[in-house]
């Protein structure tokens, strides 16, 4: 968590400031990887009318196992400490 | 495959050119529209949104000159994969670079932590998607006979 005191005065200016997500920057990682699944399949895809339905396959797909991935080693951290 | 694919006459080194210059306009060159909507998008979109969640600093250029090429890859990695997305990269640099010369208040404030590694994350993935767009649409290009 980002102390208070130091966000009370921060404005967002678009381009000139860092948007101010610091708490959720974990929530970042879904648009990255729609693009992600979006711009691959567009490519491997012969038909393009295939490709919102298989994007979004692949969308979960990576989500579920990024989540998956991030259990796994918080279990291992907890283990090991 | 559309039919304009298969009788495309467009050479393939300017389709990746093309690609470069402008992410999908490499598939509008050898008639694939909808592809080259898709991805040009995507990926301008993803570049975007990098620099509104880091802010412009997150392009970060290595030095102008230095006698060993081998050490820009060491000192500015992430900088290889965002000048991949294109001049986009360049003109992103020149705004970010004109601002040092003005007055604090009005310049562009470097980000830190997360918020400047996600910023960075995002440029350079866009980039290294359109370097993926860039082969696939030379290849296409080529495969057809798109050389004169």
């Amino acid at each position: 968590m980002s102390p208070l005191w130091l966000l009370a005065d921060y404005t967002y200016q678009p381009f000139v400031k860092a948007a101010p997500l610091w708490d959720y920057w974990y929530l970042l990682l879904l648009p990255l990887c729609l693009a992600i699944a979006i711009v691959y399949k567009s490519i491997r895809c012969d038909s393009m009318s295939r490709v919102p339905r298989q994007a979004l396959e692949l969308f979960a797909f990576i989500i579920v196992v990024m989540v998956l991935a991030a259990g796994a080693l918080a279990v291992l951290v907890n283990i090991l400490s | 495959m559309s039919r304009a694919h298969d009788t495309n006459p467009v050479p393939a080194p300017l389709v990746a050119l093309a690609a470069w210059l402008l992410p999908g306009s490499g598939y509008l060159l050898i008639g694939q529209r909808a592809r080259a909507l898709t991805i040009s998008i995507t990926i301008l979109l993803l570049f975007v949104l990098g620099l509104l969640i880091g802010g412009v600093k997150v392009v970060d250029p290595p030095a102008s000159y230095t006698p060993n090429p081998l050490k820009i890859l060491f000192d500015k990695p992430w900088f290889v994969g965002q000048i991949l997305a294109g001049p986009i990269t360049l003109v992103t640099v020149a705004v970010g670079k004109d601002s040092d010369d003005r007055v604090a208040s009005s310049s562009f404030h470097p980000s830190h932590a997360r918020v400047n590694e996600i910023g960075t994350l995002y440029t350079a993935v866009a980039g290294m998607l359109n370097l993926l767009a860039i082969i696939d649409s030379t290849y296409r290009a080529g495969r057809s006979g798109g050389n004169p």
